[in-house]
């Protein structure tokens, strides 16, 4: 089974100021990102604060992203503490015709790696809808997968297609793609985040983006030059999103919430636990931002 | 080039002289290229054995070091007197004999070993020294910048830092300390990078390479693939005495952007990496032997290979197509 997505733009999910899901400023994202480049969406991932979502939530919005987005596939974001809840959450995205699924290691509990694997052999038999094993040890408290992993779910799942790699680690990447390339070679590997050179380097197909809300052009201009393998001119680009990056790493959702604001796209606050930014840590980013000249070619507003 | 001792199915060095003589828009620095860091050569009773170092170090030059630097972690470094390191580091310049740069690596526990080590590389006509951030104390930013910054004046070599945060609990050379250094200090010269992650390979590029254009981004070990296209220009080798021209045709087709058959190569490497990475460096040193190139056992609290485990690393470098592809014996 091979699904190859390209360029994957992971949304961000906006709440009114009453903390429900603000379906028409949802639109209006999802809108923005078909214009600027996606050729996936991804929905809810981390960014789109997927954990702060109820289940029911989770599934209207995946419906609702399914809807709009039209021809362009919706990778499906599963992941759940339980291995239960994220099956049944794959059925339902394979219902609403979500194109993939997508799921991490479980949260909380520190799984032991048969623990792993027990969870994702039961998520993605549960579905057949191509699957991919989101590797976020930074989101996930260290908690990570390895090759010998992604190995034995080849075996056990024919619709296990990929990996997608926010670690970063190119120990990792290139390991995975040695490994798991022997016993399926049309693996894929998509880069987690814009990071792309590296990973592309070794062999990722694909890129992940949460900051196509802020540099949607930067971004597509990095993925286009990546899946030509033009790699050392993509290098004045990949600095760039590095920049960018590190700008809007700190803080997490709530930076990246604040930074599209300051790009006149305001996408509202981030729900509890979460806290917005401050005025002052608002002001602060701003003037941040402004010392990355390269922003003025992207779009201002929606 | 073919070794009288070697077999018909082993493969000749393919030399094709120093690899710094490569690609002119990179000749501003001579650290460049996978560049070839010795074991350390024991005999039975765990004694250095001199003999067989030098042999090493001129195998190394013969098949295509574009540098030697010694004694790295794999060396043994740590496990090593000051007064024996002083011995073998006499050896390196001397054997070489200005063919390829030498450089030493001073990293110490005693921060006074290390100034010891650095000003004695000096005097014996080393071409430079590397240093990784000071061990076990976990320094804060401040107190790396100071140790770099009292290194760097101590001595007029070229320095080279060493950037570990995996091995040392996340101490690491941030990208604004990077910024720092090279603005204050001229003999501070590149980093060997060995977080292995893109992060943070860009985030000391991209302060680095903008003060000091020629400024040596290197990694670890042979991780080219993703480091060449952000501005690396080399690395150090874990396995260079097993595979010296598996090091050379990598660092080519990275550099000339010949990315199918990197991409080719730098999977074998990795697997070798994962090979010699269990047990490091007794496995590289098993795997020696195997290699027509014997080296002796590995100092405690290392382990030495056992039988078994050379037989699981022949049957590897086997699989691997080393055996028949480099050269075997000295």
């Amino acid at each position: 089974m091979i699904f190859d997505p390209g360029l994957v733009h992971a949304p961000l999910t906006p709440f009114s100021p009453d903390r429900r899901i603000d379906f028409a400023l949802y639109e209006r994202i999802i809108a923005f990102h078909l214009r600027y480049g996606a050729q996936a969406l991804a929905v809810p991932m981390h960014v789109g604060e997927s954990v702060s979502l109820t289940d029911a939530e989770r599934r209207a919005l995946i419906e609702f992203a399914v809807e709009r987005a039209a021809n362009v596939p919706v990778m499906a974001h599963v992941s759940d503490a339980g291995t239960g809840i994220a099956a049944a959450l794959a059925q339902h995205a394979q219902r609403a015709r979500a194109a993939a699924i997508i799921a991490t290691t479980p949260y909380y509990w520190t799984p032991p790696p048969d623990m792993v694997l027990q969870h994702f052999s039961q998520i993605g038999a549960a579905v057949d809808l191509p699957f991919f094993v989101l590797n976020a040890p930074d989101d996930m408290a260290g908690s990570k997968i390895n090759a010998a992993l992604a190995v034995k779910l080849i075996g056990k799942l024919p619709n296990f297609c990929g990996v997608i790699d926010s670690s970063l680690d190119w120990q990792f990447m290139t390991e995975l793609l040695t490994e798991a390339g022997r016993v399926r070679p049309d693996f894929v590997l998509i880069a987690g985040n814009e990071l792309m050179v590296s990973a592309g380097a070794i062999g990722a197909r694909g890129m992940m983006s949460a900051l196509a809300v802020i540099a949607p052009k930067l971004v597509s201009e990095l993925a286009v030059l990546c899946h030509a393998q033009k790699f050392f001119e993509a290098r004045a680009l990949q600095e760039r999103a590095a920049a960018l990056r590190q700008v809007v790493k700190q803080g997490g959702v709530a930076t990246l919430k604040a930074a599209a604001g300051i790009m006149g796209r305001d996408c509202g606050a981030p729900r509890p636990p979460l806290l917005p930014l401050d005025a002052a840590a608002e002001k602060k980013l701003a003037v941040k931002l402004a010392t990355l000249p390269f922003l003025t070619a992207e779009p201002h507003g929606w | 080039m073919r070794y009288a001792d070697a077999g018909d199915r082993t493969g000749p060095i393919r030399y094709h002289g120093p690899q710094i003589a490569r690609n002119d828009k990179h000749m501003q620095n001579k650290f460049r290229g996978v560049m070839q860091s010795p074991v350390t050569p024991l005999k039975d009773d765990f004694s250095l054995d001199l003999p067989t170092f030098e042999r090493l170090l001129d195998f190394h030059v013969r098949a295509g070091a574009p540098a030697i630097s010694w004694p790295h972690h794999k060396g043994e470094s740590l496990n090593l007197t000051i007064d024996e390191r002083k011995l073998f580091a006499e050896a390196a310049v001397k054997v070489v004999g200005g063919r390829v740069p030498v450089t030493i690596h001073v990293s110490a526990l005693a921060v006074e070993d290390t100034m010891a080590l650095a000003r004695h590389a000096q005097a014996i006509g080393a071409d430079g020294i590397l240093a990784i951030t000071p061990y076990f104390w976990a320094p804060t930013v401040e107190a790396i910048e100071a140790y770099f910054t009292r290194l760097c004046r101590f001595i007029d070599l070229p320095v080279l830092s060493y950037n570990s945060p995996s091995y040392l609990n996340g101490v690491e050379i941030t990208g604004e300390l990077m910024a720092r250094l090279i603005d204050t200090l001229p003999n501070f010269v590149g980093v060997k990078e060995a977080s292995f992650n893109s992060e943070k390979f860009l985030e000391i590029s991209r302060a680095a390479l903008v003060l000091r254009p020629n400024f040596a981004m290197l990694t670890g070990v042979e991780f080219l693939l993703p480091s060449v296209p952000l501005g690396g220009v080399g690395s150090y080798s874990a396995a260079g005495s097993i595979c010296p021209n598996l090091c050379n045709e990598l660092f080519d087709t990275c550099i000339t952007g010949e990315w199918a058959k990197a991409r080719e190569l730098q999977y074998k490497m990795t697997r070798l990496w994962h090979l010699f990475k269990d047990q490091y460096p007794s496995s590289l040193k098993g795997g020696m032997v195997i290699m027509g190139r014997p080296v002796g056992p590995t100092r405690a609290p290392l382990p030495t290979a056992t039988p078994e485990r050379q037989a699981y690393i022949r049957a590897q470098l086997e699989d691997l197509g080393i055996v028949a592809t480099e050269p075997h014996g000295w």
